[in-house]
């Protein structure tokens, strides 16, 4: 009966003592194999809880499906990715892969992955997870808008699993901004999502009605709860990859709150009541306004200077049919006259859009590469002054002329008259076009402006090109000029002035198209950037855009929000969520 | 205190002519032609008529100082002491049509250049406010005017037809109107809109569209009609007379449609101003006007923005202007309702 | 019970042709749904158009209308192409907090409108008549877009109201006696912007018509049998009135759905209003087919319930 007992007691304490050693070999132990990253930010308090207010529902939380705004964003917070365009500086750095090389003739990268890394269920982390996300972006049949920026020449690129931890991407050609598309394509769980997809349902899955426990990720935060119509919290991760420099793991955040509020002036109001944190894009007149009491309550505005947007105007020279449309047809020899666009740059009072439409936080701007862009800017484009004067004289000089009440007339004699196009839901676009429309009247030109509906005003410009001149805006999606080539190549679907060429309709869109396929295919970013550079020029004295104003980013803080670093780049505030911290008042250090 | 009838009447009726005679001839009494830019004045407070100088003189004629940016934050703008300038009536200005036809250059009321005279302040662009409602008062009166009379007239005549014949042709009717009503007409908005060329000047445009609402909006007036004359039809008085041998028209224009009366004129001056609240929503959603011409609509628009609502008092002058409007329709109709059931007791 | 079944009959008919118009008008509007998409340099022409393809957007609308129909029978009314999910998923929650709100606007609006349109109509001419007619004429003037605008200004000046939503960030998951309070407060701003836009016009027609019954002779023979006023406007009056009163109630039930939009918008209510006003402007179809039934289904219910009440309040229609 003793020795029972005895050896009984054995075991209970031997296992006691591997469940302690055990326990001390979980994630959190500073020691251990894993490749975990530094974050550069102030150490911060864990535990806070963040609100903040989306314009819009996310739409979905697949990263394959998604392609409108608030879905990215919300799914840039639940993944992670292989490289990622650290914001602030606009260059890339290691993220899942913690280093990588490029061949000589710049066509293979081998990325090494982190090692001992998990996903936010537990699950290990390893190169099949990649092998198995890019897959799903490449297949055809899932139609993911990703595909098309992962081929190069109609060629995808080549995903190979050499070990565990190492992956091999294959080119068909050297590319410049290759290590830049890896950011933003969130690793998927293939434990997960490998059954749905061979299944077929893949569409079907991480849906925003997918209860928690289907998603699992390698963000800061993980789903936690859903209420259509209003607020979607997630929870911190605690398996994430990334730790302080102190050595305490990240994110501090124990929560965020996605409140959904469609109205700006209704976020605003949000934010001066304290209910939420941050606000990630104002318009100058609630910038204003938010400022009056800013200081008094140690909020922080700041004003990032230009963004990437900007805003324009285009006349139509595409090739029409002139049996079709003879009076646009007519019209387009104005729109093809270099010295009528020069005429009309001249005239445009870029000042006085920034200031009466923007309360002056807004960029006059002569080109589509705008301050904000640090890297690819050229600094030697000319910036002419406003002038009527000479802009008369050119028009003079083109051989038109006026009449005895003001009106201006062609070499033809004919009265210069054409409306100018706006979408009817963007109230500071209709303030452009109405300031553009009285500074064309000054030199005589006859402009209406016309509000259009969105979707109505793209299906003229795009599909029938029905149109004469439309004022709009383009965001950039990246500081790198590649992701815009269809912008500027003959045959791209968005050369929005001349849709539909398959050779270059003049000598300087030739100069174009080579120009942009030169430095898509160089690696040397020196070498690029000259090339860019002269694009940038050609564009600024042909103008098929005539370029206006860039809005400024706008953002806010409330005192107590730590580590605010905010960026022109989406997402403006949220960019470094897993470096977040909301502390003691005063933490938000403004510029 | 009170005033006979005979005299209330006459006050009205003087009132509704006057302000619709604003709005026929706006570029008489409006200082400014509508699209006139200010661009280092933005958003202005009305200028202020001074009596009394520096010096304590009294004038008769009243006379105004400029706005200038202000050197220190407290107000925008300041008024620039060392400038004056007197009033002036019936001054020439900029060329306005009248009626379309011929074209004039007096005004009511100016100030010599470069003097700038806002009473009810200037918009975002610098823009004078009351030059804008004055010239905005015409398009929006048009467009509920013609609006109302439209959907009146087509509920009028199909709600009585549906109730006088009942049977199928009442039923086919009233699901018409049910249809009407079901109809998601903004997108029909968008696509009638999306459809017309681009030369056409907004202004008819929006008058098309207002008219494309007006037709669409016969169904409650046409259900309300149709309703009394259901009942009427089978009064005691409608049946004596179609025993005695009266046709169904004479039935109609004698007993029936005087019921309507009522609903109609009750409906009329309500229509009014709900169609140019619609042309109001119609701005909201960038299918009214075009700039730079102005609407009660696109300038009601302005307070859609938050800071504009808290920051800027004047630019809620045209609401007032409106409300004074419907309050002047909502008196006509009451005496107009009373003067009907007087005449026909 | 005959008339009725024919009136059911006549209502399903109805719903088909409102579908098939429908279908056709957003048709009609240029542009679709992925028009944005070829906007992005960054999507190539081929993925939108593979897009359309796998979505079923580029077939004729004869045949999209179909499947939808077929859809719609299967309760699921379609897909949404912003959300990728079945329609019916969205609309439910959506069409109960609209409904949570219009209903008790409603309610409100009525019980305020018929007493006071009365009080006016007694003293019609009188200067309680005529304030009461001032105040209506400001509020109908009054869009409501700028109404809520105003009641958003009240909420953030006096911090006594929240600034939207249904439910304070943390009360939508408390239990359901928690909640009652917390939706008690957030629906205050928005049921009185509806009353405060209902209410007028309710009020105006409720006078015009009891005023048009005061004058009737059968009314002067009871006041001078000596009947009390109140006797004479609940009992006489009032039935004799009820003609366009019950119109009137066959178009609020009908607009139950429909007229809290913009309220919605600007208050931030979690209804139908935001959602149909998002997939009208981005052209995604079946969601804004979808509400235009479900409202269909509401303006037929509430004409047919008018109708019922017409033939049984006045003998003396014989035709319906």
């Amino acid at each position: 009966m003793k020795a029972t007992a005895t050896r009984y007691r054995f075991w209970k304490w031997a296992l006691l003592v591997l469940a302690a050693l055990a326990g001390n070999m979980g994630p959190t132990a500073a020691a251990g194999p894993q490749d975990y990253a530094k974050s550069g930010g102030e150490t911060g308090e864990p535990g806070g809880k963040l609100v903040v207010a989306l314009r819009s529902e996310p739409k979905t939380l697949n990263p394959i499906l998604s392609v409108d705004v608030t879905s990215r964003e919300v799914i840039g917070v639940l993944n992670a990715d292989l490289i990622h365009i650290n914001r602030e500086t606009q260059r890339t750095e290691p993220a899942l892969a913690k280093s990588w090389t490029i061949s000589a003739d710049g066509t293979k990268y081998v990325l090494q992955l982190r090692r001992e890394i998990k996903f936010s269920d537990g699950a290990p982390f390893t190169a099949n997870d990649v092998v198995f996300s890019f897959e799903l972006y490449l297949d055809e049949k899932l139609h993911s808008p990703q595909r098309d920026l992962l081929a190069i020449d109609d060629k995808p690129i080549v995903v190979k699993k050499l070990s565990d931890y190492s992956v091999e991407f294959d080119l068909a050609k050297p590319y410049g901004p290759a290590e830049r598309l890896f950011d933003g394509l969130a690793i998927l769980p293939s434990h997960l999502l490998e059954k749905p997809y061979h299944d077929g349902k893949l569409q079907q899955s991480w849906s925003t009605s997918a209860r928690p426990e289907e998603f699992a990720g390698l963000g800061p935060f993980k789903l936690s709860s859903y209420v259509p119509g209003q607020q979607m919290t997630l929870q911190r991760n605690p398996y994430y990859w990334k730790k302080d420099p102190r050595g305490n793991s990240l994110p501090y955040l124990a929560a965020v709150t996605f409140l959904f509020v469609p109205t700006e002036d209704a976020q605003v109001i949000k934010f001066q009541s304290g209910e939420t944190h941050l606000l990630e894009r104002l318009n100058a007149d609630n910038f204003t306004l938010l400022q009056r009491g800013a200081t008094a309550k140690g909020q922080c505005l700041q004003d990032l200077g230009p963004g990437l947007e900007f805003q324009f105007l285009v006349f139509n020279q595409n090739h029409l049919d002139s049996g079709k449309a003879p009076d646009l047809v007519a019209k387009q020899s104005w729109f093809r006259d270099l010295k009528f666009r020069e005429a009309v740059s001249l005239a445009m009072d870029r000042k006085g859009m920034a200031r009466l439409v923007y309360s002056g936080r807004a960029t006059p701007i002569w080109g589509n590469v705008t301050p904000g862009n640090k890297l690819w800017l050229d600094p030697n484009l000319p910036h002419p002054e406003r002038s009527i004067e000479e802009a008369r004289k050119i028009l003079q000089s083109g051989g038109y002329s006026w009449n005895s009440g003001g009106t201006l007339l062609d070499p033809q004699k004919r009265p210069v008259t054409f409306t100018i196009m706006v979408s009817s839901s963007n109230v500071q676009r209709s303030k452009l076009a109405t300031l553009a429309q009285d500074d064309l009247k000054q030199l005589g030109m006859d402009v209406q402006v016309v509000p259009m509906e969105f979707r109505a005003l793209v299906d003229r410009l795009l599909n029938t090109k029905d149109y004469e001149a439309v004022l709009m805006n383009l965001v950039n999606g990246d500081v790198d000029p590649t992701p815009e080539m269809n912008l500027w190549l003959s045959s791209g679907e968005t050369h929005l002035w001349d849709l539909g060429e398959a050779h270059p309709a003049t000598p300087w869109e030739a100069e174009l198209d080579h120009l942009m396929e030169a430095q898509m295919t160089t690696n040397d970013p020196a070498a690029r950037r000259k090339l860019y550079y002269r694009v940038q020029e050609i564009v600024a004295q042909n103008l098929p855009f005539i370029f206006l104003v860039s809005p400024n980013i706008l953002v806010a803080a409330q005192s107590t929000v730590g580590n605010f670093h905010p960026a022109i780049l989406e997402p403006y505030v949220l960019w470094n969520a897993d470096e977040l911290f909301v502390g003691r008042a005063g933490a938000a250090k403004c510029q | 205190m009170s005033m006979n009838s005979g005299h209330r009447q006459l006050l009205l009726l003087f009132s509704l002519v006057l302000l619709h005679v604003f709005m026929v001839v706006p570029g008489f009494f409006a200082p400014y032609d509508y699209s006139e830019q200010n661009r280092e004045l933005p958003f202005s407070p009305p200028t202020r008529l001074h009596f009394i100088d520096s010096a304590g003189r009294f004038h008769l004629m009243p006379f105004i100082h400029p706005f200038r940016a202000s050197e220190d934050g407290s107000a925008p703008y300041v008024e620039d002491q060392a400038r004056a300038y007197p009033l002036h009536l019936l001054k020439d200005g900029a060329p306005y049509r009248v009626l379309g036809l011929w074209t004039a250059r007096l005004h009511l009321f100016g100030v010599e250049q470069p003097g700038r005279i806002f009473l009810f302040g200037t918009d975002d662009f610098g823009r004078d406010e009351l030059s804008r409602m004055l010239f905005g008062g015409r398009i929006s009166l048009l467009a509920g005017i013609l609006g109302a009379a439209m959907a009146i007239f087509a509920g009028a005549v199909l709600g009585v037809l549906s109730g006088f014949y009942g049977g199928w042709l009442d039923g086919l009717i009233m699901r018409t109107a049910e249809l009407f009503l079901a109809l998601p007409w903004l997108y029909l908005l968008f696509a009638v809109r999306a459809i017309l060329p681009l030369h056409i000047k907004t202004t008819q445009t929006l008058l098309l569209l207002i008219t494309v609402v007006g037709l669409v909006g016969w169904a409650r007036p046409g259900r309300l009609v149709r309703g009394i004359v259901l009942s009427a039809k089978e009064r005691n008085f409608a049946l004596a007379a179609k025993a005695m041998g009266a046709s169904n028209f004479h039935v109609l224009r004698w007993h029936i449609l005087p019921g309507t009366y009522g609903v109609l004129l009750t409906t009329a001056a309500l229509l009014v101003p709900q169609f140019i609240l619609a042309e109001v929503t119609l701005s909201f959603l960038g299918l009214g006007v075009g700039e730079p011409v102005p609407s009660w609509g696109s300038l009601l628009a302005e307070l859609q923005n938050y800071s504009v609502l808290t920051s800027y008092w004047w630019m809620y002058l045209p609401a007032c202007s409106l409300i004074v409007l419907f309050l002047t329709y909502h008196w006509a109709s009451t005496t107009l309702q009373d003067k009907v059931a007087e005449v026909r007791s | 019970m005959v008339r009725v079944a024919r009136r059911i009959l006549h209502g399903l008919l109805l719903l088909l042709g409102v579908s098939t118009l429908s279908f056709v008008l957003v048709s009609a509007a240029p542009g679709n749904f992925f028009d944005e998409l070829k906007l992005n340099p960054q999507i190539s022409a081929s993925t939108v158009a593979s897009l359309k393809m796998a979505y079923g957007i580029d077939k004729p609308w004869p045949v999209r209308y179909e499947r939808w129909l077929r859809s719609a029978l299967r309760g699921e009314f379609g897909y949404s192409l912003s959300y990728r999910c079945p329609v019916g998923t969205l609309l439910w929650p959506r069409a109960q907090n609209t409904l949570l709100l219009t209903s008790l606007a409603t309610l409100l609006a009525w019980m305020i409108a018929v007493p006071w349109g009365i009080l006016e109509a007694l003293n019609r001419g009188k200067w309680l008549d005529r304030i009461g007619g001032g105040v209506t004429a400001i509020f109908l003037a009054i869009p409501e877009l700028v109404l809520g605008l105003l009641f958003l200004l009240l909420a953030a000046r006096t911090g006594w109201f929240p600034t939207g939503g249904m439910f304070s960030s943390h009360g939508a998951e408390a239990a359901l006696l928690g909640k009652l309070p917390d939706l008690g407060i957030h629906l205050v701003l928005p049921v009185v912007a509806l009353v405060f836009g209902a209410a007028p016009l309710l009020i105006r027609y409720v006078r015009s018509a009891v005023a048009a019954v005061l004058d009737a002779p059968f009314i002067e023979a009871a006041r001078g049998h000596g009947l009390s006023t109140t006797r004479i406007v609940y009992r006489h009056a009032l039935p004799a009135a009820a003609n366009s009163l019950i119109s009137l109630l066959g178009f609020s039930i009908g607009a139950l759905l429909s007229t809290s939009l913009i309220i919605e918008v600007v208050l931030d209510w979690p209804g139908l209003g935001p959602l149909v006003l998002e997939s009208l402007l981005a052209r995604d179809t079946y969601v804004v087919m979808a509400v235009v039934m479900l409202s269909s289904v509401f303006l037929v219910t509430g004409n047919l319930l008018a109708d019922l009440l017409l033939y049984a309040s006045d003998p003396r229609i014989r035709t319906v």
